[in-house]
């Protein structure tokens, strides 16, 4: 195997959020980076909670990490106290470098992995993800993509062959990659309806638009009405952060 | 003063037993790192920042006193605005300096805790959180007076009842925030960002009219008059009333833990907000005073700008005026609450207040009983509708706060301990921080008599509770 892939692993850790079952065994050839962080209120500041409740989280921590290098992660922790959770989650998968981030739910059986597939942007992270995580099991990876308009099967069929041996050079079993397109409206009721058969999901963050904005990220519409795991790709950051917000 | 080289952890304990929390063992743009992997999230920006400073402030300034101040001072009140205003800017810019070698909660008590020592440290902290309840309890006050106004346009007026009405609702807004703060709605912030924002529309739009009208574009005349008619005194003696209209900077440094990128915010938020804000005051004043001419404009008391609206442009002004004026003294009202919690956080996190009184509600995730710190004694003094004597011992309190803050500037430079490093450091040093003390100081001088000993009483309670509470407490300076 080679490189470990960074996996950013949110947890409410206060809130009694645990790592559903089946988790740690799926992030097994990982690198964890568990972040347990807790949401306080405005009125609040964030050492006020952190002098409440810094014992009873670093012990819970201690039971999450263990969990995960038990199943053979490794793992690095990191506990934040804030006001505003997706700003410490994205600025947590920005500075420890995480390929992805999970969206923990519960997983039984690890036999077949929807892998969502945009376009060519950010392909080499996706591929990353699918090898480290998935190349140490026995799970079939299914390619996937949702054509738009005006574009062929062909076209779709070239972009996930280019990134099935992608797979393949790494050493991932042939007869274990499948590929499917679709041609549907909205790719992301299309990504929902497809994900019925499957135990896990892999997909890109989508840039942020006006429509992100307003109905949420996609990833999280998807993570949102799926029961299992979702591994949200993150896109490649500048090196320098843009600091617009706010 | 503690021994500076007594080691760089706080040491004792209080007569409870209780420790003065660790210092952190670093500050970045983004977070406060609490030990090895825990960290504090910095979420405030810019915006949230001069939100937070041109909130608090723009309340009291413009709807509360320009009828009070033009009593006193006539139209000389617009050189009281803005002798209070270079005041607060001197100040303000060591605050900035200290802020960003500090960036940590409870701004001017933290600084001077670090660098004088804790007995000055506990008179200044234990005066910010009253000094903040005197502040809120004015507001609510001037609120009163809003709801009163916004009751008589709409033809309610309450009678019989044993106090002022505008005492009334001050206690019932009072109870409402303090709840509201506790059962917390999480989007405040948002709201308190939104406030500003339509305040400071509504007021350019008003004030760009009287200034246009007052030169006499729309071909009235304005009232002549002479620039002191009450005296040179006065002007001096209002400038000190008035200064509660500047006490906001500085609760941006008591969230200045929770600021992003505080080596940039912290100085633009504070220094911002208060030349934005005395622009606004100083032009506020011009238009009041030459629309009715300063003797009549005092006649009406907490509300005047709602005449002068009425005055200058009908009935949809004063209304206009009514409405801003209501989210002015409520936004101002609530910053100052809540900066008063943070007040009572930074002091039992040192152990200088029970650690218990910064405990948070299990349900809510609020620290209910620092807010009732705050929301309980604001109520009783609201009840006892002195506006005056409410905004000068805020004043007072916060004076004695600023001048030590110059002090403590002072100090530092002098000692240069290794971990101060500034990156924000101010020009004109050493004359900008010795001016700030003795110009904050000496407004002092110029407060009612009963303010003056109200406030000096409550930094001798605390002193007094230091020395039964935590005599043995010894705070350092080591971000």
């Amino acid at each position: 195997m080679t490189d470990r892939p960074s996996v950013l692993v949110p947890i409410r850790v206060l809130e009694g959020e645990s790592i559903p079952d089946g988790v740690p065994k799926l992030l097994a050839d990982a690198h964890v980076v568990l972040l347990g962080y807790h949401v306080i209120p405005e009125q609040t500041a964030p050492g006020q909670a952190q002098m409440q409740f810094e014992e009873r989280a670093t012990a819970r921590m201690d039971e999450l990490e263990e969990l995960f290098e038990t199943a053979g992660a490794t793992v690095e922790r990191r506990l934040v106290f804030t006001h505003a959770a997706q700003k410490t989650i994205n600025r947590l998968s920005h500075e420890e470098d995480c390929l992805a981030v999970l969206i923990p739910d519960t997983v039984t059986e690890m036999d077949d992995v929807l892998v969502a597939v945009r376009g060519t942007v950010g392909i080499d992270r996706l591929a990353r993800v699918v090898d480290g995580v998935f190349a140490g099991t026995d799970a079939t990876v299914t390619l996937y993509h949702v054509a738009r308009e005006g574009e062929s099967d062909a076209d779709a069929q070239t972009l996930l062959d280019g990134l099935a041996d992608r797979l393949v050079d790494n050493g991932f079993e042939e007869d274990r990659i499948k590929t499917r397109i679709e041609r549907e409206q909205d790719p992301v009721d299309a990504i929902v309806d497809a994900t019925v058969d499957f135990d896990a999901l892999v997909m890109g963050e989508s840039d942020p638009t006006l429509a992100t904005f307003v109905f949420g990220l996609p990833a999280d519409q998807v993570a949102d009405q799926f029961l299992g795991p979702v591994f949200v790709v993150q896109r490649e950051r500048p090196e320098v952060e843009e600091k617009t917000e706010e | 003063m503690s021994d500076p080289a007594a080691g760089s952890e706080s040491t004792g304990e209080n007569v409870a037993g209780e420790r003065p929390e660790p210092e952190p063992e670093g500050v970045t743009d983004e977070t406060t790192v609490q030990g090895d992997d825990v960290e504090l999230e910095r979420t405030i920006g810019l915006v949230g920042g001069l939100a937070i400073g041109i909130g608090t402030m723009i309340g009291a300034g413009i709807f509360v006193f320009p009828g009070l101040a033009a009593e006193e001072a006539g139209l000389a009140a617009t050189l009281s605005f803005a002798i209070g205003g270079v005041i607060a800017l001197l100040v303000a810019l060591p605050t900035s300096e200290l802020a960003t070698a500090m960036p940590r909660s409870g701004g001017g008590y933290y600084f001077i805790s670090r660098s004088m020592g804790t007995p000055y440290g506990a008179i200044v902290g234990l005066g910010l959180w009253l000094g903040l309840v005197f502040a809120s309890a004015f507001y609510l006050v001037g609120l009163g007076h809003y709801v009163v106004a916004v009751l008589a346009e709409t033809g309610v007026v309450l009678t019989g009842l044993p106090v002022g009405p505008h005492v009334i609702l001050g206690l019932l807004f009072g109870a409402a925030l303090t709840a509201l703060s506790v059962g917390g709605t999480e989007n405040t912030a948002t709201l308190q960002n939104v406030i500003v924002v339509i305040l400071l529309a509504v007021l350019t739009g008003f004030l760009t009219y009287g200034v246009l009208d007052a030169a006499g574009v729309f071909g009235r005349q304005s009232v002549p008059q002479e620039f002191f008619s009450q005296g040179q005194l006065p002007v001096l003696t209002t400038a000190a009333l008035v200064f509660t209209s500047y006490l906001g900077f500085a609760q941006v440094a008591t969230v200045a833990g929770e600021i992003k990128q505080p080596g940039r915010n912290l100085p633009l938020a504070m220094v911002g907000s208060v030349i934005v804000v005395t622009i606004f005051y100083v032009v506020t004043i011009f238009v009041a005073t030459s629309s009715f001419g300063a003797e009549r404009l005092g006649t009406f008391g907490e509300t005047a700008m709602v005449e002068v609206a009425r005055d200058l442009l009908g009935r949809p002004g004063a209304v206009l005026i009514l409405f801003a004026g209501l989210l002015a003294t409520f936004s101002s009202a609530n910053a100052s609450i809540l900066s008063a919690s943070r007040s009572v956080y930074a002091l039992s996190r040192d152990a200088l207040l029970p650690r218990w009184a910064s405990r948070i509600n299990l349900k809510y995730g609020t620290p209910h009983i620092a807010l009732g710190m705050a929301g309980g004694p604001i109520l009783v003094l609201v009840a006892t509708d002195q506006v005056e004597i409410l905004a000068e011992v805020a004043s007072f309190l916060h004076l004695v706060m600023y001048s030590l803050i110059c002090v403590a500037l002072l100090v530092l430079r002098r000692r240069d301990p290794p971990w101060y490093d500034p990156s924000f450091q101010i020009p004109g040093y050493p004359v900008v921080p010795i001016v700030g003390a003795v110009a904050s100081a000496g407004l002092i001088a110029f407060m009612n008599p009963a303010s003056i000993v109200i406030g000096a009483a409550v930094m001798g309670g605390s002193y007094l509770w230091y020395r039964y509470y935590a005599t043995d407490v010894r705070l350092k300076g080591d971000v």
